[in-house]
């Protein structure tokens, strides 16, 4: 397996993925036009030829046949065009001693703090390939794209994650809120803004604050509560470094997390080092590895040591690498507790 | 003969009897002899004022029986709403979300809490017993204050205001109130109209949203409550309606009822009264219902009276009335038709 960035080949494969990811991910819609759109932004963005506000670097999870089974993305900066939008959850406090009352409301103030951080989106892998690191390579390997090329990202990293939806794709919170300003299905409005429609999604939205005490039950429960789907991914980058800090998307109320970029683990304590190819051992553990390319790069997952300023792997690894030993590599351990 | 006139403090009692049987709402009446007397007493001091313009003087009347001495309505005046505490309304307001691009143009209607209101004169109190509602001397008993400040313009503002006592069920809940005030005071709309009357209502106010309400997210029966009249204020509102007071602009924070305003000029039974000499006699024929008052002060007197009156003749008053009016021959009166 192999995470490299995406080319305009990629795209029939690119669609059959979209087509498998139902309602949820906004950010890829299985719109060809949009898609072809998206991956000549992607190659010009790994060319260097576009702004930060700009970039959007795709990447694919590729098996060694040459198939595409999974998509991360991470963006240059967000927000630097059109506006991004958040609600940050705040907190309204109604007290009076003399009539002892001490009222706390939960009140949402529409933002766009999350402007020129760079952002984690696009994380899909096909169901038959969610087994060993392929999960955690597709993932991960951004971050350590990130950390080679730190000066094309922001000082933070954020991440949406998708909010709690019904077996029927319904939210709750879109139910409650969006709906009213609407009269569009929750399904329809996510796909709007998949496709770059948010901006104008978002001038439909309430700007004043909302008092939570407002929206119903269902909806006041699911404000920043991931999809049970999503668990397992909020868990992971947790475990990197980020944290939910009262941020939650303007639709589904689902947590935007955030690190600061140069304090997310696998940034942090990725280096470079030298590959040497050999026999990592029984007891080496798995890291990720990458060839400090930018338009070519190429990142792995493997079991390898760390011996004397070198990375010790196995031939195959340098092989998909497309490295010999004495190349300089990137590298971190796969796992945060390593 | 029923006979309005200011209220005094050896009305004490018989006006607390009337407080007692005013509907929940109607804060300016609380069942309660001490605040009752502050009101007396404050009223004593403003009609004994010299006032060039409106300020903290508040006015109280009462409606009473000659023939039994017995008191059978009030009413009030406070020259300046919100004088030494603002003065809390909630303003209808409406936005226009719009976006051309998804063809969505959505009107949506907002409560703001406002102050707009203060440092109107507001018309406060009203209180008559059931069997004279819908009567001439309800119109008495309400616009017998307009002609008092048709005589009296630098106690009074250029608008004046009136809080109409709001929707709420046998049980003393309002809709409106659970749905909105009761969110961040947890108690009932039947405790909190008594301690605005026991405290202030300011001091309530101010424990209210202070961001705008966004109505459809309100419930169906909130809605609805909005601009709703209790039954028992139809009375007040039907009168002031028929005087050009408007409404639909703003509504009560606490239950949703409408509160009306007008400018003081264009009052009906203010720009359409006139002052007239007075003449001693007996009417030759019963014509139409007046309401006829004086110019005094702590000595003023409404009453209702039978005129054959002809525009530009002096007011052919009989010497019953012009006793109970303390108007002599060549005295004059102020008057309009009920």
């Amino acid at each position: 397996m192999i995470v490299r960035p995406v080319r305009s080949a990629d795209l029939p494969a690119l669609i059959d993925l979209a087509r498998s990811t139902g309602a949820g991910l906004t950010t890829l819609p299985a719109n060809e036009a949009r898609l072809a759109h998206r991956v000549g932004w992607a190659e010009k963005a790994f060319r260097g030829e576009a702004e930060r506000a700009d970039a959007d670097y795709l990447f694919v999870l590729e098996d060694d046949a040459g198939k595409v089974v999974g998509i991360s993305a991470v963006a240059g900066a967000v927000g630097l065009r059109e506006p991004w939008y958040n609600y940050r959850v705040g907190l309204t406090v109604s007290a009076s001693q003399e009539l002892n009352i001490h009222r706390q409301v939960p009140t949402l103030f529409m933002a766009n703090d999350m402007t020129g951080n760079s952002e984690l989106c696009s994380l899909f892998l096909r169901a038959d390939h969610r087994s060993g690191f392929n999960g955690r390579l597709l993932s991960k390997a951004r971050f350590l794209f990130i950390a080679e090329f730190r000066q094309l990202f922001g000082d933070k990293v954020i991440a949406e994650m998708r909010g709690m939806s019904d077996d029927h794709g319904r939210s709750p919170f879109w139910e409650s809120l969006g709906r009213h300003f609407f009269k569009m299905e929750f399904s329809q409005a996510d796909y709007l803004t998949g496709v770059g429609n948010k901006a104008f999604i978002a001038e439909l939205m309430p700007k004043f604050p909302l008092y939570t005490c407002f929206l119903s039950e269902s909806a006041r429960a699911v404000i920043g509560r991931v999809h049970p789907d999503t668990e397992p991914a909020l868990a992971m980058l947790k475990a990197e470094g980020f944290s939910y800090q009262g941020y939650v998307d303007i639709f589904d109320a689902g947590p935007a997390i955030e690190a600061e970029t140069g304090k997310i683990r696998a940034v942090r304590d990725s280096q470079n080092l030298v590959l040497a190819i050999g026999t990592p051992g029984d007891d080496a553990e798995p890291f990720l590895v990458h060839n400090r390319k930018c338009e070519d790069c190429r990142i792995t997952a493997a079991p390898a040591r760390v011996a004397a300023g070198t990375l010790v792997v196995d031939s195959q690894t340098a092989k998909r690498l497309r490295l010999w030993a004495g190349d300089q590599v990137r590298a971190v351990p796969l796992a945060a507790h390593g | 003969m029923l006979v309005m006139r200011p209220a005094q403090m050896a009305d004490l009692a018989d006006v607390q009897r009337l407080a007692a049987d005013s509907p929940v709402g109607v804060t300016s009446l609380p069942d309660d002899a001490g605040r009752l007397g502050d009101k007396i007493a404050a009223s004593e001091a403003s009609f004994a004022a010299e006032v060039s313009f409106n300020g903290e003087e508040s006015y109280f009347f009462v409606l009473e029986d000659t023939a039994s001495g017995r008191l059978v309505g009030c009413s009030g005046i406070v020259a300046s709403a919100g004088y030494s505490e603002p003065f809390y309304s909630f303003r209808n307001e409406t936005f226009v979300h719009n976006s051309r691009e998804l063809k969505i143009h959505n009107k949506i209607h907002v409560l703001s809490l406002c102050h707009d209101l203060t440092g109107n004169s507001l018309l406060t109190s009203f209180y008559v017993e059931r069997p004279l509602v819908g009567g001439v001397f309800a119109e008495l008993n309400s616009r017998g204050r307009l002609l008092f400040m048709a005589g009296h313009p630098e106690r009074f503002a250029d608008a004046v205001v009136v809080e109409i006592v709001g929707h709420s069920d046998e049980n003393g809940d309002s809709p409106f109130w659970d749905a909105v005030g009761r969110n961040f005071f947890d108690m009932t709309y039947a405790e909190a109209e008594r301690l605005c009357g026991l405290k202030s209502r300011t001091f309530l106010a101010e424990l209210m949203p202070h961001y705008p309400i966004y109505v459809p997210l309100l419930s169906d029966e909130a809605q609805e409550a909005m601009g709703q009249v209790h039954p028992r204020a139809q009375i007040t509102f039907d009168i002031l309606m028929r005087e050009g007071f408007e409404t639909d602009h703003y509504i009560d924070i606490f239950d949703g009822g409408p509160t009306l305003h007008a400018r003081t000029s264009g009052i009906r039974s203010i720009a359409q009264s006139r002052l007239e000499p007075v003449t001693i006699g007996e009417a030759d024929s019963a014509g139409r219902q007046y309401l006829v008052c004086n110019g005094q002060l702590q000595d003023f007197r409404a009453i209702v009276a039978d005129l054959d009156w002809v525009p530009g003749k002096p007011v052919i008053l009989s010497a019953e009335a012009a006793e109970i009016l303390g108007v002599g021959e060549g005295g004059s009166v102020r008057l309009v038709a009920v």
